[in-house]
């Protein structure tokens, strides 16, 4: 019958990161194999982060870019002289 | 030049090596920041104010962590006290963002039956799921919402973030265990409204 639903679920994020024991992951793998609940579990938790992930700014908006350099200049100026 | 001597050369004084260090991190930072507090301006304000701490203490950074992790660690300093105005949701037991109170009910399908999202990006127009995603993190317990961000969106190990948050590896691991399944299930209530009856 193998570990039951859930009894996993303190090595979930180590299965889902790709760090959980192999032997482990062969459990997870064959129970979510045959039980619907968990394979769904398995899925939203993975599409949780991926979800989250989209649209990450990679740049400063231009106005924060804009006056960053000169402020931070200013208070260097400040504080080790020119 | 490594980062080590970039900060050996800023610590002496020098701001070209200071500004490399600050344009290799700030657009992280800054990510971080607007993930935090879901709000343009505050995670302007919060980069600003990161950067500069960060000049007026930065004698005080003794390499014991990577530059960017100490920067980190000021950031979410400036975070939290952009936060400490909104209301904070009380911690709850992993049990509670669990489908099921107990193993046996998720075995009986029939009555227990997770949604299935399916596809999202298939069933909501992008900006709509872009809104129900931010929410979602805007939402969760600050405690979860920043070792989430950290551990995921900016892709820090676990021990970093223990080292960052100031706990131990263990109740790291399980915080950032239970912030996964906080958002999921916020994430999957949004979505089983928007979209539960029509999916077979
Ligand atoms: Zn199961």
């Amino acid at each position: 019958m193998g570990r039951k639903c859930l009894d996993y679920v303190n090595d979930l994020n180590d299965y889902l990161d790709g760090e959980l024991d192999p032997s482990l992951c062969d459990e997870i793998e064959k129970h979510i194999g045959h039980c619907e609940n968990c394979r769904i579990m398995v899925d939203t938790m993975k599409q949780t982060v991926t979800l989250c992930r989209e649209g990450k700014p990679e740049k400063l908006p231009a106005s924060l870019e804009d006056k960053l350099s000169g402020m931070l200049k200013a208070r260097w100026e400040k504080k080790f002289g020119k | 030049m490594n980062e080590r001597e970039l900060v050996t050369k800023a610590q002496a004084g020098d701001f070209q090596a200071f500004a490399t260090l600050v344009n290799a991190s700030k657009g992280r930072i800054y990510a971080l920041a607007l993930k935090m507090t879901a709000n343009e301006q505050d995670a302007e304000d919060i980069v600003q104010e990161t950067f500069l701490k960060a000049i007026d203490n930065i004698e005080q950074f003794r390499g014991e962590s990577s530059f960017g992790t100490w920067l980190y660690s000021i950031a979410l300093n400036q975070a939290r006290a952009h936060l400490a105005k909104q209301k904070q949701t009380d911690l709850k037991p992993i049990e509670d963002y669990l489908p099921t109170k107990s193993a046996d009910d998720l075995h009986r399908p029939d009555t227990h039956r997770l949604f299935d999202w399916k596809d999202p990006h298939q069933q909501l127009e992008d900006q709509e799921l872009k809104e129900i995603i931010d929410t979602a993190v805007a939402e969760l317990p600050v405690t979860y919402r920043e070792v989430f961000l950290l551990r995921y969106y900016e892709e820090l190990s676990i021990k970093e973030i223990a080292k960052l948050i100031k706990e131990s590896v263990a109740s790291t691991k399980s915080r950032v265990l239970r912030a996964r399944l906080a958002l999921r299930d916020a994430i999957s209530k949004a979505l089983e409204d928007r979209y539960g009856t029509q999916v077979s």
